[in-house]
């Protein structure tokens, strides 16, 4: 039988049968998949064990020499033995308090420099040419000034790592605040709000998003060189752990490193999602 | 009775263009007034001269209106980030805000709705909680820039009603721009037609309630008004 002959057929039982009573609806057939399906919350984790099983496969055959990589069982067992001794938790302590200390100064920084820059003439007028300057500058290029005017001990990278934290939550901040919906500004006028409740019902409000935004980015930036920093001159922190363990050819602990800088990441990027979902819940609310 | 808004000789241009080409106006306390014309003949703008909202834009004359004035947008905008009843109560500094707000709330029918977020009820809903946020005021004078007009026709109908009401028991004075000839007609006393910012009708109505669209004195003044606004069929 042709296509044309079985759609006429078709649509002959269909005028034929108008009003069908209600059937119970069939289950859909395959749909064509446009978007993949949504991954089960877990389904995250396939790749990476896959990674570290395949790594582990490889050094107990001895395709990966220890002297390059430390098996994955390997490092397990040096990360339980250094904890046990004490001496993990010490440099994680140390690189921790650098990197969430140099986090919160740099945030309040940068917070309170968008404030002033998205609020008034005279802070946008001072403010935004400096940081958008700095912005252009990588903050690991300051390196060699930072050390000659703070010396190479912990204030000189907690300096740094704010000021590399400063910056996307000052850009986001502030676009936000800049950006803030006009007809918001006439409701405000229109029901007579004062300054100062204008900014807390709607100016800042309305600039959480972006500062959220910009909170997720310094994160990031937070690490990068919070990494770099601990190569210079430590005698604690999880850098100074792996460049010892690099002289000493100690694969195993440097794997250790890696993973606790791992851990320290994602714990921050979790910590930051959570705050960000209580502040934000209006918008889960419109399943945004 | 001296009038509750008062204008005299008001002009109004952007860039050189008299949008507002003076407008000569009184309206009385509790008078509602709907106000009508062409897209573009600054409708919008008058309104938002009255409203105090247009400093800044070059013009001249006068405007006297009372201080206690509430405005509804033509979109609801409503805070995203705060609840249903801070958004009626926002700005409003009264002891009592909240019991009050409640009560208006519960008078357009979103008793229990309090707590809910904007973004989560529907455009019409949006919209009774903006007539809400405007009443619990207790305007003088309610300033309406074609509030309705993102509404379906079912649910328009449903807002006239309740404006009627709201306005029949608080009896503020009332300025609505539209662009529904119709709506014009079921909720005004009088009528002005303003083309290329002039007022070139001005029209009471006398049609005694309850309004029906069929009734022929209503189907008359139709004709009338949508004459004076150009529509071919009826020119
Ligand atoms: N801020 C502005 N800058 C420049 N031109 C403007 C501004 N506001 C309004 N206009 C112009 O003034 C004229 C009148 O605008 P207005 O908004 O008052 O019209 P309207 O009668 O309300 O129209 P509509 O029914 O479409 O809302 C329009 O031509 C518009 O382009
Ligand atoms: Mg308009």
């Amino acid at each position: 039988m042709s296509d044309r002959a079985s759609y006429e057929l078709i649509s002959v039982a269909d005028v034929l049968l108008p009003i069908d009573p209600p059937q119970p609806r069939p289950a859909p057939r395959a749909a064509p998949v446009l978007a993949p399906r949504r991954l089960p919350a877990w389904g995250i984790l396939f790749g990476p064990l896959v990674l570290v099983l395949v790594w582990e496969a490889a050094s107990q055959t001895g395709l990966l020499s220890p002297r390059l990589l430390a098996a994955p069982s390997t490092a397990v067992t040096s990360g339980f033995a250094m904890l046990q001794a004490g001496t993990l938790q010490e440099h994680f302590l140390a690189s921790a308090q650098r990197a969430w200390l140099g986090l919160g100064i740099g945030v309040a920084i940068g917070l309170v420099l968008a404030l002033a820059s998205g609020l008034t003439r005279l802070g946008e007028a001072s403010i935004d040419g400096v940081v958008q300057v700095k912005r252009a500058i990588p903050t690991l290029a300051l390196i060699p000034l930072a050390i000659l005017w703070l010396g190479i001990g912990e204030v000189m990278k907690i300096a740094l790592i704010a000021t590399s934290v400063l910056v996307p939550v000052y850009i986001n901040t502030h676009a936000a605040l800049r950006g803030i919906d006009l007809r918001f500004v006439e409701l405000a006028r229109s029901v007579g709000l004062g300054r100062a409740e204008f900014l807390r019902r709607v100016a800042l409000p309305g600039a959480l998003p972006g500062f959220f935004t910009g909170l997720r980015l310094a994160v990031t930036a937070c690490w990068t060189a919070l990494v770099v920093l601990e190569q210079i001159n430590t005698t604690e922190g999880i850098g100074y752990l792996m460049n010892r363990a690099r002289d000493y050819g100690q694969t195993d602990v440097i794997v250790v490193g890696l993973a606790v800088y791992a851990v320290l990441g994602l714990a921050s990027d979790m910590a930051v999602r959570a705050l960000e979902r209580r502040a934000l819940s209006w918008r889960k609310a419109l399943g945004a | 009775m001296s009038p509750a808004v008062r204008i005299e000789a008001l002009t109004r241009a952007f860039a050189g263009r008299v949008v507002l080409d003076g407008i000569d106006l009184a309206i009385q306390p509790g008078e509602f007034v709907a106000l009508i014309g062409r897209s573009g003949c600054g409708k919008s703008t008058l309104l938002r001269a009255i409203a105090g909202l247009d400093d800044g834009v070059a013009g001249g004359g006068t405007v006297e209106a009372p201080r206690s004035k509430a405005i509804l947008f033509q979109d609801s905008r409503l805070l995203p980030w705060e609840r249903v009843l801070s958004n009626v109560t926002l700005g409003l500094a009264a002891a009592d805000a909240e019991p009050r707000a409640r009560r208006v709330l519960a008078a357009v029918g979103l008793e229990g709705r309090e707590d809910a977020w904007p973004g989560t009820l529907s455009g019409g809903e949006q919209q009774r909680v903006a007539l809400a946020r405007a009443l619990v005021r207790e305007p003088a004078l309610l300033l309406a820039d074609e509030p309705f007009g993102a509404l379906d026709a079912l649910t328009r109908l449903r807002m006239h009603a309740l404006l009627a009401a709201l306005v029949a028991r608080h009896r503020p004075t009332v300025l609505l721009v539209t662009h529904d000839v119709d709506e014009a007609l079921t909720l005004a006393d009088r009528i002005l037609v303003m083309d290329q910012g002039r007022i070139t009708r001005d029209l009471p109505i006398a049609l005694p309630p309850p309004r029906r669209r069929s009734d022929a004195g209503f189907d008359a003044l139709r004709g009338l008004l949508l004459n004076a606004l150009g529509v071919p069929e009826h020119a």
